[in-house]
């Protein structure tokens, strides 16, 4: 019969309509709507390896060196790639010697004729912390072949001269600045002209200014608020009752004044902040403020401050003058070492030390972060650590072999830190 | 230099009768304001902050007073000759950072530590003191210069430092408390009283301030003047280092940080204890009083516990009080008041010729 027949080829071209109308809904959802949650398996897992040039994958050894814990990562998604890509790089062989050099003479060429020049700016620059902060961004630099030249400035803390160097790389065209403002806004005019020449601009450690994503790429570290809630946790737990101080760097910075806002609140009504005084991040500075605080307040029970070798150098000596136990509950943001031995020669019980980590190697995650920016990586503005104090009883800062401003947090090897500091 | 400076100095030279009253009334009424001053804020301390003159605090403020009054002195000697010296912090940090890194943790190399401090301070002295006395160069610019040029060399010495620390026999001298107060007291007492000894009781010392009371006089009684501004640039660079190696056992450890707060501090205790920046006389026992009086109002600004921007208010306006009150001034005053009393004296064609 011709009906039958002529059914059939209706029904198998019906059949390949469908298929071919499916294929094309698949295309089309492929292409535009379900970008994130369409996505299959394979290109999930295709994702999670890496992408940018980047493989996000570090090895877990390296992670729990520099945070502590190999999971006190950022949470998950693009920040978390841009860590784990960061920490991943930290494994690879670079050439310690130019390295070296390039520490020494505070910029080099990498011999690797890459056309990438990238630059670290730095506003204050003179202490060990930001020399091995130097080192740890061109080990970093270092693993990138793409990257020919190397260029680090100081300022010596003069902000005219911050912001004529950060001038000088932007006209320079260079290809990409990470920097610790240590101006706060006031370096924000540059930041702009920055972003403005296209330059990607990333901080670390908290260095803050404002309007990161918009004003400029990233900012990389922890948030100052919950390390406030975190001393807040310590102090309510040890401290119990009475009176406390609080520290700061220079008057009005916002780091001091991002922790002071967020564990004033988060604190048993029964303990009392007493004083709260700028210190410049000065070690005679912090030993006159707790000189003059242990005066007016002879049984004050804890100090939050920042800087923990400030305080090893300030208030011990300033405890030691007044000849009083130092007996008190430190929170602290920073691991230098020398804090640590400072502690660990007091031995005194009674001396409770908690401290979160200076942070040397977040510079890495902000030039990887930097790097693949440069590739069309959509950054995220705040790439976040989460917060674990760790306490000086049970995991000592005073480590061995390194300098005592360092911090042992840092993934510079010690074999070539005792290069740099023979 | 000032014309009452000057008149000063001949007066004080001058010898007897209503004159030399007259001088010795200019010379003590000069010192005397910051002695009362200092009184003054020791009562009101006692009553408004007690707990900055409790041993705690004194604990700070005595060490810290004694590396403030010598780097003082120092300047003191300097602004004697009409000078001023802004090399103080620069020869301080580059001074601690060789306690430590010469020192290097070894107690038996402190000596020589010690020796390159004073080595740097006596050495940068000598070159302020050559460009100001001898190629007469702006003290402002070439101290200011200088002081750049050793702290950029300080820099360069401490990024190949990793340790901090000044060896312990240092710290433990620092730390150390005969009859209950600081060795570094005591020492800054010894040397404030040996600078006031020799300028006051021995020949050379009157000699270097008949050059800062009037260097055209000193140079026409055959004085070599030029040698004496040398003199007192490496004294005070000298000076300087010593405050360094004080500072730096009151610390323990040096900082990027370390100096720095003394570049404008010493010239403030200067001024205060009555001297004048136009050169003339000074007294090293006054000098060491305003820097106690300065260290003791900070140190109680910090205890009365208010707001760190009223503290740099009251601390500046203190200053500028300090400086209406000085001796300087008043002695101006008594000057105006009873000069017209006084016979005209011999110099007064020379002022003219001078200030013409």
């Amino acid at each position: 019969m011709d009906v039958p027949k002529v059914s059939e080829r209706r029904r198998w071209l019906l059949g390949l309509g469908v298929t071919l109308v499916a294929v094309a809904l698949l295309a089309v959802a492929a292409a535009f709507g379900g970008t994130n949650r369409t996505t299959s398996a394979a290109a999930t897992q295709a994702k999670a390896k890496g992408g940018y040039g980047e493989v996000y994958k570090a090895d877990p050894k390296v992670l729990a060196h520099t945070l502590f814990n190999a999971k006190l990562l950022p949470p998950a998604g693009m920040s978390r790639n841009i860590a784990l890509a960061a920490f991943g790089r930290a494994s690879k062989k670079v050439n310690y010697n130019l390295a070296l050099k390039c520490w020494k003479n505070d910029g080099c060429t990498t011999g690797t004729k890459g056309k990438l020049t990238v630059a670290y700016v730095e506003p204050f620059g003179e202490n060990v912390y930001r020399h091995i902060s130097k080192m740890e961004f061109i080990l970093q630099a270092l693993t990138y072949p793409s990257i020919g030249k190397i260029i680090y400035r100081t300022a010596h803390s003069n902000l005219n001269q911050a912001l004529a160097d950060f001038r000088a790389m932007i006209a320079q065209h260079v290809s990409a600045i990470v920097t610790y403002p240590d101006f706060a806004d006031a370096e924000l005019p540059v930041f702009k002209e920055a972003k403005k020449a296209g330059i990607p601009v990333a901080t670390y450690a908290w260095g803050y200014v404002s309007g990161p994503g918009q004003n400029y790429t990233t900012v990389v570290g922890e948030n100052v608020c919950k390390l406030g809630r975190a001393y807040a946790k310590i102090m309510n737990t040890y401290v119990k009752s009475g009176d406390i101080a609080f520290m700061g760097g220079f008057p009005g910075n916002p780091l001091s004044a991002g922790w002071q806002k967020c564990e004033q609140p988060a604190l048993n009504k029964s303990i009392h902040v007493v004083a709260n005084e700028p210190t410049n991040w000065d070690a005679s500075k912090v030993q006159q403020v707790v000189s003059g605080i242990l005066a007016a307040h002879p049984n004050i029970k804890g100090w939050s401050y920042e800087y923990g070798l400030g305080m090893a150098q300030g208030a011990f000596a300033a405890y030691k003058a007044a000849g009083k136990p130092f007996n008190a509950v430190l929170t602290l943001r920073t691991d230098d070492v020398g804090m640590g031995c400072a502690a660990k020669k007091l031995h005194n019980p009674k001396l409770k030390v908690y401290y979160y980590t200076a942070g040397n190697s977040q510079i890495r995650v902000a030039l990887t972060a930097l790097m693949m920016r440069l590739k069309g990586a959509k950054i995220p503005p705040k790439i976040v650590f989460p917060i674990q104090l760790q306490n000086e009883a049970k995991r000592t800062e005073c480590v061995k072999g390194y300098p005592t401003e360092a911090s042992a947090t840092s993934l510079v090897p010690l074999s070539l830190l005792h290069r740099m500091y023979p | 230099m000032s014309a009452h400076g000057r008149t000063e100095g001949v007066v004080l030279h001058e010898g007897r009768g209503l004159r030399s009253l007259l001088a010795d009334a200019l010379v003590g009424a000069r010192f005397v304001p910051v002695w009362l001053a200092t009184g003054a804020l020791l009562l009101i301390a006692a009553i408004i902050a007690p707990a900055a003159l409790q041993s705690t605090s004194w604990a700070f403020v005595l060490p810290y007073m004694t590396v403030l009054a010598i780097a003082a002195l120092g300047q003191m000697l300097v602004i004697m000759h009409a000078g001023i010296d802004l090399s103080t912090p620069g020869v301080m940090f580059l001074g601690g950072y060789l306690i430590v890194g010469v020192g290097h943790h070894s107690n038996g190399r402190l000596g020589i530590a010690i020796l390159a401090c004073l080595g740097v301070g006596v050495l940068v002295g000598l070159v302020n003191g050559i460009l100001v006395g001898i190629l007469q160069l702006n003290p402002l610019i070439v101290t200011l210069s200088v002081g750049y040029i050793v702290a950029a060399e300080g820099l360069r010495y401490a990024n190949g430092l990793a340790e901090a620390e000044v060896p312990s026999r240092l710290s433990d001298f620092a730390q150390n408390r005969p009859l209950g107060i600081s060795a570094v007291f005591w020492t800054g007492a010894a040397i404030t009283l040996a600078v006031a000894f020799l300028l006051r009781y021995t020949a050379p010392g009157r000699r270097f301030q008949a050059v800062g009371a009037n260097p055209r006089a000193a140079w026409m009684a055959g004085i070599h003047v030029r040698a004496h501004v040398v003199f007192a640039y490496t004294a005070a660079g000298t000076l300087y280092a010593l405050a360094a190696v004080l500072l730096a056992g009151v610390r323990v450890s040096v900082d990027p940080a370390f100096g720095a707060s003394y570049l404008l501090a010493p010239i403030a205790a200067v001024v205060i204890a009555g001297a004048s920046l136009a050169g003339g006389l000074a007294s090293a026992t006054s000098t060491w009083v305003a820097a106690l009086a300065l260290t003791l109002l900070n140190q109680m600004l910090l205890i009365l516990g208010i707001a760190t921007g009223w503290q740099f208010i009251v601390f500046g306006a203190a200053i500028i009080v300090g400086m209406l009150i000085s001796g300087d001034r008043i002695a101006s005053l008594l000057g105006r008041l009873l000069r017209p009393r006084a016979a005209p004296t011999r110099i007064a064609p020379a002022l003219d010729h001078e200030s013409g």
